[in-house]
């Protein structure tokens, strides 16, 4: 597979010059990654006041709740350090008309536009993600490791993954059409508060069906519980998988072609 | 004939949306929308053989861009067809992208904070190049450009005339079959501006590139191309050699006079228009009388030192753009371009 | 004579008129942006709805009536006037911008044009505030309408009064603190990353995530005598009548004294900052 192995190359060199970009502003670099503590300790105090006043929400208890806040948290991670910056990136390309020069390059315009950038800064997000995952276990009496288990969770979350990408590209791709002034930053962000509780809380009768339409329409409620619940709670519904699974081929499928209809459009408009 | 370049009555309209001023008016713009066509390229149609250096030439918004761009494929002609290279360039396939490069003045596609050289190990890596064509090519084209030492330092540190000519090693460095440029030399000194000429000549002779360049600076053309396209107002205006225009629409020429002793001859006016500093006496004569005003001049006076040129080609261009202004396209003025 | 005094007249409302053009072309640019509108309104519902469940699903499983004095209606409450607070003292944009303007040399354009930059930018947001504000009525009474069951009768009119003013307060407090941010970038090159630091915190200490009655009483203690809290907890709390006739005259009058030191700050750091940038500028 030598394109594979191309690609992979110029993976690499992009990591690698990203790292020497960020290197270059050192005090910005440690300030970001100060940001990213800040606001991992801002949420678990809300997690330890939430806790103080009870022993459960929606049922999920203390220490499942903090495993879910730890997969929120890698997922987050994972995204914004090796696409949101690219996604973001891309409407001032569009703006400025720069898109010109990914355009005439040999290549697949996805892959060098949404993996250009690495933000170095958001990866120890990662890392902090797992260990809080890793804690919550650990605390939790009633967990024992067991390896299908481990590998549905790697899958599933794997899909919200991809899930979460796809969703991204989509909306990036309609800043072809769409002159915003909000950024991909605070629309990704959004999106991120719609998956950053269990989606039990939606059990009200009012919210019923704004649940249903966020795990079947805009399934962004699917993408942190599916893999959380297989992990901490052994609670695997072999449907939600099932769906899991196709909303990850549609959106794969539907973000790739509308990214590439953009594309088409940005070439007919642009001067 | 097959051509590098052929483009066949390309055209390309724009919908640009109107909007009315002040608050009523953007208030308006919420509900409806008005638009306009805006036709940035019609009808052209030309042939560029292979090692052409064709110079692109019109006034600002004539639409040299919008051409260049639909000639990479980055944009789609609402009709007409061409082919470049042998393929339609907006299916914009892999192997067509290998064979050609683009280069805008103002746009600028290396990485900032690293030293070009990581940019060019990149680019090596996107278009496929083997490591030992990759080592030849980029030590000829350091040595070409001059800028063997500059290689290693970070790109935010290079002059912008440094940073223009690490533009074109990328460019360059696939080893293209075509390049097209976009205002080279837009905003760098004199000096930058010669020696990226003379490389590009020296490049040009050497592998026998095509090339077809936009530049507002006449002398990148004049010291480039043979052969050049002008454009105004979308239309192709006139094709040809560079000297045509200078016959066609340089209908004067400069004649500068130096006459013995303080006294200037009356009525010069009758040759041309005169304007006379000191003993110098600067003559617009007609093309076809500068040899009858000459003779009668050197009858009549004794000169001391004397000059013909033709009207600098500045002047001239902006006389064509003038003129494409006025009037619509004259059919005589587009030549069947030569076969190299 | 009668005269005499027009000039001072004319000239006063010359300057005023300039400012209001400012204003009507502010509106205008804001208008551009038509499918802004659309998207924010569904986008601005959906952050709202998912803390309110997150926050009754906390309600329903501890089985308390009421969390920190609040009960589920009120915290309910709470969470949707702290976006009308932010309505009023958000100001995206703001402090980068300037910091821009003094980087890339953008700023010269009010030293050489008679325009007051910090008056032009309080115009600007004016403008800003006014269309967002017109703009986010209608789906915010949608949702209002909605959740009214959560709402108590209507507070009385001097409750009122005192929100409203708390509000415009919070408004001009949100533009100078920005606005002295925003000043540092006279000395400082790249200020992006301390804004971070500033937001996220904020964020948490203005109450915008919850009361800040869930805090300890020191940490409320410090709180209140910041300005934070005054952009986005303050005037919610007043509007739901937690507050004593003292404690909102109390607030209020910390809120006027944070509103007049930011803006002096605003002004002297401008002026020195001005002084700095002539002398090391290019």
């Amino acid at each position: 597979m030598p394109q594979v192995s191309r690609y992979l190359t110029i993976y690499i060199s992009f990591i690698k010059f990203s790292l020497i970009t960020e290197l270059s502003f050192k005090i910005n670099f440690l300030i970001k990654i100060f940001v990213e503590l800040l606001w991992l300790s801002i949420l678990i105090i809300f997690y330890e006041i939430l806790f103080s006043n009870t022993d459960n929400i929606a049922h999920w208890s203390r220490e499942q709740y903090l495993f879910f806040i730890g997969c929120h948290y890698m997922l987050g991670g994972i995204i914004e350090s090796l696409f949101l910056e690219n996604c973001a990136n891309f409407t001032e390309l569009v703006r400025s008309g720069d898109l010109d020069t990914y355009l005439l390059k040999p290549i697949d315009e996805q892959f060098i536009i949404t993996t250009k950038k690495i933000d170095w800064s958001t990866l120890p997000n990662i890392i902090q993600g797992i260990a809080i995952m890793i804690y919550a276990l650990a605390v939790n009496p009633k967990w024992t490791f067991e390896l299908t288990q481990f590998l549905m969770f790697v899958i599933t979350f794997t899909c919200g993954l991809t899930i979460t990408y796809s969703f991204l590209l989509m909306l990036c791709s309609t800043s072809v059409w769409i002159i915003r002034n909000q950024s991909m930053m605070e629309l990704w962000w959004l999106f991120s508060t719609l998956m950053r509780y269990p989606k039990e809380i939606f059990n009200d009768s009012w919210a019923h069906s704004i649940g249903w339409f966020l795990t079947f329409v805009i399934p962004a409620l699917i993408v942190i519980n599916i893999p959380a619940s297989t992990m901490i709670r052994k609670f695997l519904h072999p449907y939600s998988v099932l769906w899991m699974g196709i909303c990850t081929g549609l959106f794969m499928f539907a973000s790739r072609k509308l990214f590439k209809f953009a594309l088409t459009s940005y070439r007919s408009a642009s001067s | 004939m097959s051509g590098i370049i052929e483009a066949y009555n390309l055209t390309k309209t724009y919908r640009v949306h109107q909007k009315q001023p002040g608050l009523i008016g953007s208030l308006k713009g919420l509900f409806r929308r008005e638009y306009k066509l805006i036709q940035a390229v019609e009808n052209i149609s030309f042939t560029i053989q292979p090692q052409e250096m064709v110079g692109f030439l019109g006034p600002n918004g004539a639409g040299k861009t919008t051409t260049l761009k639909i000639l990479s494929g980055l944009i789609y002609p609402t009709s007409g067809r061409a082919v470049v290279l042998g393929y339609t360039p907006w299916e914009r396939p892999d192997s067509f992208r290998r064979q050609f490069s683009l280069i805008m003045g103002q746009k600028n596609q290396l990485w900032w904070d690293l030293p070009a050289e990581d940019s060019f190990r990149l680019h090596r890596e996107i278009y496929s190049i083997d490591r030992k064509s990759y080592k030849n090519t980029l030590d000829e084209l350091t040595e070409l450009f001059d800028v063997k030492k500059l290689i290693r330092q970070p790109v935010r540190e290079l002059s912008l005339g440094e940073r223009m000519k690490m533009e074109l090693i990328a460019a360059l460095l696939h080893s293209p079959r075509l390049l097209l440029l976009d205002e080279p030399t837009i905003g760098l000194d004199i000096i930058a501006q010669i020696t990226i000429q003379n490389s590009l000549k020296e490049y040009n002779t050497k592998k026998g590139i095509t090339m077809l360049l936009t530049s507002h600076y006449m002398k990148d053309i004049e010291a480039l191309c043979t052969r050049v396209l002008v454009i105004a107002h979308g239309k192709l205006f006139y094709d040809g050699p560079l000297r045509g225009i200078i016959e066609k629409f340089g209908q004067y020429k400069q004649v500068r006079l130096r006459f013995a002793g303080d006294q200037l001859p009356a009525n010069l006016n009758r040759f041309g228009s005169v304007s006379a500093t000191g003993p110098i006496v600067e003559l617009k004569v007609d093309r076809d009388k500068v040899a009858s005003a000459l003779a009668q001049i050197l009858t009549q006076h004794t000169i001391v030192d004397m000059s013909v040129q033709d009207p600098p080609l500045d002047q001239i261009i902006a006389k064509v753009f003038e003129h494409a202004k006025t009037n619509s396209v004259p059919r005589e003025f587009i030549e069947t371009p030569q076969t190299a | 004579m009668i005269k005499k005094n027009q000039p001072v007249i004319r000239k006063s409302w010359i300057s005023i008129r300039k400012y209001l053009n400012i204003l009507s072309i502010c509106l205008t640019e804001r208008m551009t942006y038509r499918n802004d509108f659309i998207l924010s309104t569904i986008f601005r519902f959906l952050p709202v709805m998912t803390t309110i469940l997150l926050w009754q699903a906390v309600y329903r499983s501890s089985g308390k009536e009421s969390i920190a004095g609040f009960s589920q209606r009120q915290m309910i409450a709470y969470l949707l006037l702290i976006h009308i607070s932010r309505m009023f003292s958000s100001m995206p944009g703001l402090a980068n911008g300037i910091a821009h303007d003094i980087r890339n040399g953008t700023l010269k354009k009010y030293m050489i044009q008679p325009i007051d930059m910090i008056v032009f930018l309080l115009c600007y947001r004016c403008a800003h505030k006014i269309t967002y504000i017109t703009t986010s009525a209608i789906p915010y009474s949608f949702l209002f309408l909605i959740c009214a069951d959560n709402f108590d009768d209507f507070p009385d009119l001097t409750i009122l009064l005192a929100y409203i003013l708390s509000l415009l307060l919070g408004f001009l407090l949100g533009f100078y603190f920005e606005v002295c941010l925003g000043m540092i970038g006279f000395w400082m090159l790249e200020i992006t990353s301390l804004l971070w630091i500033i937001t996220t915190l904020n964020y948490f200490i203005s109450g915008q995530m919850m009361p800040l009655n869930l805090l300890p009483e020191f940490w409320r203690t410090v709180l209140y005598i910041l300005p934070f809290q005054y952009m986005a907890y303050f005037p919610a709390i007043v509007f739901l009548g937690k507050l004593s006739t003292n404690q909102i005259i109390c607030g209020l009058l910390i809120e006027i004294g944070w509103a007049l030191i930011l803006f002096i700050i605003a002004q002297y750091t401008f002026y020195k900052g001005l002084k700095h940038y002539s002398a090391f500028g290019d």
